[in-house]
């Protein structure tokens, strides 16, 4: 019996540690939380220039189901934890508080 | 029959463990399913991160920063997959400017310097500049494949990011055509004098057998100006495309594969001089043999 613990043990560690699973053909969706941050923070940065609140609600559709706003809201959070820059926070806000208003267009994308 | 068995049924058990804790650690629970990387994302979110960088890049202008976001893609000749990417946007007929900005992007890694790099989208209130550092510092940031969550918010953080602006797009995108040399976010509002057509020669190139309009355009100093949209016009049809999409011939340059025995008509998106009756001809080798040719026009901004 204290073999085959050990043995689950060994099994356990060279499948999480020395070879863990690795991913391929992952959706957005699937990032790591800091990285869905910084794509967030990549729309809040188009949307400043373009202008365009359907296409950077399309683009945060990939994240999730969820809201768009809630998705900026989200990022916001982790944005403030792991201290971006205040101007960055400032746009994931901007971007957050356009949304939280924001009806799709027809044939837009619906949250 | 104990004494026959022997200390392999110990082993047998050792190894059911092994087999026990695999399956457990790679099909029952395997390790960050959910936290995985963008190198990990399916080709065509690969491709729609990319756009998203480069969109990110063209409001922007912080260079640094979308080298930091592209390294997380893996990519191992990262201007030559986005000069690739925008031709395919072009080539499968989605957002022109997508592909413009997919372009200007692989243009600017392309260059190394700030040449090509548009200018950020001016802001309408005071800067807030007091988080962030001067591009240049971000050469020494860490890999980003080796970032950890702070790091990556360092990386974010590499230049000055814009203040908020008006919210209004309509200011916004007022300001972009005006105060921008380079990317316009529209083909026809480039700012700057009209574009002269300098020279109109046919090519005659035995390596290029195809009939191809190749339109080069160039500042008034000579030098290549990537992003300016070209828009060719036929009796059924019509067509733009930008400079700089293939920066291995130049950054100016940019081509468009003509049928034979149809009229064109080639002009620079900014509704400079306009260029009629453009359509394929045949070169002939000494031998005899008969080969399309090309026509380049070089067109440059007074």
């Amino acid at each position: 019996m204290l073999l085959v613990i050990l043995g689950v043990g060994l099994g356990l560690l060279y499948g999480w540690v020395i070879n863990p699973v690795k991913y391929v053909d992952t959706t957005p969706a699937k990032l790591r939380s800091d990285y869905q941050t910084d794509y967030i923070l990549m729309v809040a940065e188009a949307y400043q220039a373009e202008g365009d609140l359907d296409l950077a609600a399309r683009r945060l559709a990939v994240l999730g189901d969820s809201h768009p706003a809630e998705i900026v809201r989200q990022g916001m959070i982790l944005a403030a934890q792991i201290n971006y820059a205040d101007s960055d926070q400032e746009l994931l806000s901007q971007l957050a508080s356009e949304l939280q208003t924001w009806i799709p267009s027809p044939g837009g994308v619906q949250p | 029959m104990r004494d026959e068995r022997g200390h392999w049924y110990l082993l047998t058990g050792f190894a059911i463990g092994i087999i026990l804790g695999l399956v457990y650690a790679w099909l029952i629970a395997p390790q960050g399913h959910q936290d995985t990387s963008p190198a990990s994302l399916q080709s065509e979110f690969k491709d729609q991160y990319r756009a998203m960088i480069a969109s990110a890049f063209v409001a922007t202008g912080n260079l640094p920063r979308a080298e930091a976001r592209l390294a997380l893609l893996g990519d191992s000749d990262v201007a030559r997959v986005l000069a690739e990417q925008a031709q395919r946007t072009l080539g499968g007929g989605k957002s022109p400017l997508e592909a413009q900005a997919l372009g200007l992007l692989a243009v600017a890694l392309g260059q190394g310097d700030s040449a090509a790099i548009p200018s950020p989208v001016p802001s309408l209130t005071p800067t807030h500049n007091q988080n962030t550092a001067n591009p240049a510092q971000s050469t020494t940031d860490p890999a980003p494949s080796e970032m950890t969550p702070v790091e990556t918010a360092n990386a974010a953080a590499v230049s000055p990011s814009l203040s908020p602006t008006n919210p209004d797009p309509q200011e916004t995108n007022l300001i972009l055509s005006t105060a921008t040399p380079l990317p316009t976010r529209t083909p026809s509002v480039t700012p700057g004098s009209p574009f002269v057509l300098q020279t109109n020669t046919f090519v005659c190139d035995v390596d290029l057998p195809n009939p191809l309009i190749q339109v080069i355009a160039e500042d008034s100093s000579g030098a290549p100006l990537p992003g300016q949209a070209v828009i060719i016009t036929w009796d059924s049809g019509d067509d733009f495309f930008f400079t700089g999409l293939k920066p291995e011939i130049g950054l100016g340059y940019a081509d468009f594969l003509m049928d034979p025995g149809v009229l064109y008509q080639v002009r620079m998106a900014d509704g400079g001089q306009s260029v009629p009756d453009i359509t394929p001809a045949e070169c002939e080798t000494e031998s005899g043999s008969r080969y399309w040719g090309s026509w380049q026009l070089v067109f440059s901004r007074p």
